[in-house]
């Protein structure tokens, strides 16, 4: 491209003026085929389903525009959810009825949406709001075991981090287990989540093996659920849905 | 008839292997098929026809096949068909099959392929042929076609390759030459009347198939040889086998129903685009070039059905690309409406289009101007030969002023990355064709730093990358008869060429290995002597050749050896008069012709494109097509 030509298109672009997003706040679910795919592959998907709904998509600037979307938290490989959050932005403002009404026919075989709630221009990026998140893992004699874990007081766990093996101690992540919520066969915990401090499932299960006597493959055929995320400082735990 | 089992795989095993998502189904728009699935569980039978089409090689390359999308679509159109998708399952998790027992099965209702009426596949390349293997292992269905019985299914083939299927002749019950969108009902259907009928006695249904036109039952033809061990003939072994098999073609592209609501991966595949298929064949004619030769003649669906395609398959799939999928992008005459339609239609979608293989000129310039995906990507051509004199002999009918023209263009719109695809190794090459391609390249260096000073723009390093593959003789092409290139001699060219252009900065060399090259060709030309040879492999633990790290050269010379055969019989020179494997297959294109190009081919004369002037090739007995128009 000439200078002037590109001179003229950054113009163009500065001149652009600064779009709206008019958010909708999706909780959505997801399980069984679909659950086997990346993150990367899931944001994809959403993409797809929101353009094939005609809605008023918001497209990010640039040379390859992308529906604007923002997801709460990563999703690993092989995990449930049932509480899971992205903001889709729209170029003008869309009632959550319509939404859920133009989506619900088109979303993929085991992706739902649960609730949705209208932003208008959210203040703070979803990821940023993070903080929690709560589990449902279902392995035999999974609760025991993690009852035992809460009992210590310093659980190192190994994690491969740029082809090292690293140790750190998950201890300080577990925030609860819910007694009442669970079952011998399946835990629920509300655990640390999000960009500051994560605690990844296979951790707490990898520790379980470790110390608690979790057989090795009932821990790598275990089943894991998020249940749902949630922000503020624990114990103030805080709904994503309230934040703006 | 066995039983239906539904295979169950534990979320441990699918968590054990890398990219699970290519082993659980669930994909948008993925066709089942409730009545026959309620037949299957309530009685563990139905009276439907159940085909699996399965795709040698892994997943994300199989979704990314057309002709699967296609043939899906009209083996699942009739109430008493269906058809279900099976890829190869990658090492890993054909290791915990192996261990664990499971059986290959289908990812729409979980099914073991050994269930099915027909396991059908389609095959895009050679190097795919021990995958087929493995997946009807898995699938527990016996490996030879002689082994099979009432109880298991009819195995089948198609694809670009099955015009000379003999190296894999063993392993099908029963091959489709050319276009499937009809045959494969055809089949079906007279599968249905022996399903209908108890299933009784296959080899009458195998001697039925073969009365299908463009059908060929490779059990009912006995192959012989001299004592020299060269092919002397295919006969057919009894009366009432034809002694020809001619290929079908769909005449009318626009009157075939066409997939706009393919199945979607959710997982990302090779290309994440959906596609519409401008035309098939070639006006071309490269001597080297199979596909050139086999989907002769050209036939062009028209821009509005296109269009509508276009607009249908955005709306079913979400895609946020359209790949215009032919042989010669350019060579489709409604182009332009084709684009405008589209690109009006997609208008505020951010929908791009991805046309490959598009010729640089004017209009190419404009389109490419219009579409904003296409600004970062480099720009390719493919002159496959580096003097004009070779480029003669292969007839690429593209001149080094042509090739100069477009670099400047893309140069001056802004683009400063090339890619140039070329062959070594094509009949009658020398060191000095060898010298042409840095010569081109280097001048294409030279013009980016010419054309920076003419327009005062800001100097970046040019990026050129020459690409070189090798020269492989393809049945059904003017080359067929033509000896591989030695490695030895294929080394030189390439430290050669690499000496040529090692200080030129900008310039980029790519090479492919010899060894795959070598083994392609040995299959692409092979007889019946291959199909021990095929199994050996297979049972030695070759699978996924196509995947240049797993691909075994070593491994397959010994068991090539053990076989009494070696390479040299099959990647030597043929005789322009000796009797070939593929003899009993028509392509329309005549042998003739093919022995008549090769022979222009040696006079540096170039053949005239179809539309230019018929070259009198024989496809004009489809009756339709370029040689109508």
């Amino acid at each position: 491209m000439s200078k002037k030509k590109y001179d003229e298109r950054v113009l163009a672009m500065t001149k652009q003026q600064h779009l709206v997003h008019y958010v909708l706040r999706t909780r959505f679910a997801r399980k069984g085929a679909v659950s086997y795919i990346g993150h990367l592959d899931l944001m994809n998907l959403f993409g797809r389903t929101v353009r094939k709904s005609g809605l008023p998509i918001l497209y990010s600037q640039g040379f390859n525009p992308r529906p604007e979307m923002v997801f709460a938290l990563p999703l690993g490989v092989g995990i449930d959810t049932e509480g899971d959050y992205v903001d889709i932005s729209m170029s003008v403002p869309i009632q959550p009825e319509e939404f859920v009404e133009k989506m619900t026919p088109l979303m993929p075989e085991g992706l739902s949406i649960v609730s949705v709630v209208y932003k208008d221009e959210p203040k703070n990026s979803l990821m940023s709001v993070v903080t929690m998140a709560e589990y449902a893992i279902k392995a035999p004699g999974i609760t025991e075991c993690v009852k035992k874990i809460m009992e210590m007081e310093v659980v190192e766990v190994e994690k491969k981090a740029k082809g090292k093996i690293v140790t750190n101690d998950i201890r300080p992540q577990l925030l609860e287990l819910h007694e009442d919520a669970s079952l011998p066969d399946c835990v629920e915990v509300l655990v640390k989540a999000g960009s500051t401090s994560n605690l990844r499932p296979e951790s707490l299960l990898q520790a379980c093996t470790r110390y608690a006597g979790l057989d090795p493959e009932d821990a790598s055929n275990a089943g894991v659920t998020r249940l749902c995320l949630y922000g503020g400082e624990y114990p103030n735990i805080k709904r994503i849905e309230e934040f703006t | 008839m066995k039983k239906h089992i539904e295979v169950n795989i534990s979320h441990a095993d699918l968590m054990s292997v890398a990219s699970p998502g290519r082993y659980v189904g669930g994909e948008t728009n993925v066709i089942i098929k409730n009545e026959i699935l309620n037949e299957l569980r309530t009685n563990g039978y139905t009276s439907a026809v159940r085909v699996a089409f399965g795709f040698p090689d892994v997943y994300e390359i199989g979704m990314s096949n057309l002709a699967m999308q296609i043939l899906y679509k009209v083996l699942n159109e009739p109430e008493w068909c269906s058809c279900e998708r099976a890829f190869s399952p990658w090492p890993d998790m054909d290791k915990v099959m192996r261990d664990k027992n499971i059986p290959l099965y289908t990812l729409e209702t979980k099914s073991p392929l050994n269930e099915f009426d027909v396991v059908c596949f389609s095959i895009g390349y050679e190097m795919a042929y021990t995958n087929v293997l493995q997946m009807l292992d898995l699938g527990g269905v016996p490996l030879k076609s002689a082994d099979r019985t009432e109880e298991d299914p009819i195995v089948v083939c198609g694809g670009p390759v099955a015009y000379n299927i003999e190296p894999m002749a063993d392993f099908f019950d029963a091959v489709f030459m050319g276009e499937g969108e009809e045959v494969d009902l055809e089949l079906a259907q007279m599968v249905k009347e022996y399903k209908d009928s108890g299933k009784k006695d296959r080899q009458e249904l195998l001697r039925k198939l073969a009365s299908i036109e463009g059908v060929y039952v490779p059990s009912l033809y006995k192959d012989e040889y001299d004592l020299e061990g060269h092919f002397i003939a295919l006969k057919p072994i009894e009366d009432g086998i034809p002694t020809i098999i001619t290929k079908r073609i769909i005449k009318d592209l626009d009157g075939i129903p066409y997939p706009t609501e393919p199945v979607v991966p959710n997982m990302s595949t090779v290309h994440n685009r959906a596609y519409i298929e401008l035309f098939r064949g070639c006006i071309r004619g490269c001597r080297f070039c199979q596909a050139g030769y086999i989907y002769r003649p050209v036939r062009e669906k028209s821009a509005q059905v296109l269009c509508d395609n276009g607009i249908a398959i955005e709306k079913s799939t979400g895609y946020d690309e359209l790949g215009l999928l032919s042989l010669s992008t350019s060579d489709y005459r409604g182009l332009p409406e084709l684009t405008d339609g589209l690109l009006k239609a997609y208008e505020g979608h951010h929908t791009s289009l991805s046309l490959p293989s598009l010729r640089i000129d004017n209009f190419a310039m404009e389109l490419m101007n219009k579409i904003s995906s296409t600004r970062k990507s480099g720009i390719t051509f493919a002159p496959e030969a580096g003097t004009q004199r070779l480029r003669d002999v292969i007839n690429k009918g593209i001149t080094e002023e042509d090739i100069l023209k477009s670099v400047r263009m893309i140069f001056e719109g802004g683009w400063s990355t090339v890619k140039l695809y070329f062959m070594l190794g094509l009949p009658t090459e020398t060191m000095d064709d060898v010298k042409g391609i840095a010569d081109l390249a280097i001048k294409i260096e030279d013009l980016y730093y010419d054309i920076a000073r003419e327009k005062d723009i800001k100097v970046r390093r040019p990026e050129i990358t020459i690409s070189t593959s090798l020269f492989i003789p393809k049945p059904f092409t003017a080359f067929q008869w033509e000896a591989q290139d030695s490695i030895e001699s294929l080394g030189e060219k390439q430290r050669y060429l690499k000496s040529l252009i090692q200080r030129h900065k900008s310039i980029h060399y790519n090479w492919h290995g010899f060894e795959t090259s070598v083994w392609e060709a040995v299959l692409a030309r092979g007889d019946r002597r291959m199909a021990p040879v095929i199994l050996d492999g297979y049972k030695q633990g070759c699978i996924f050749d196509a995947w240049d790290d797993m691909f075994k050269y070593e491994t397959w010379l010994q068991v090539l050896a053990d076989n009494g055969l070696t390479v040299d019989q099959f990647i030597g020179a043929i005789d322009v008069d000796a009797p070939l494997a593929w003899d009993h297959i028509n392509i329309g294109v005549t042998r003739k012709f093919l022995a008549l190009e090769r022979k222009r081919a040696y006079e540096e004369t170039v053949t005239p494109n179809c539309r230019e002037k018929c070259a009198g090739c024989g496809a004009a007995c489809f009756k339709t097509g370029v040689c109508y128009e």
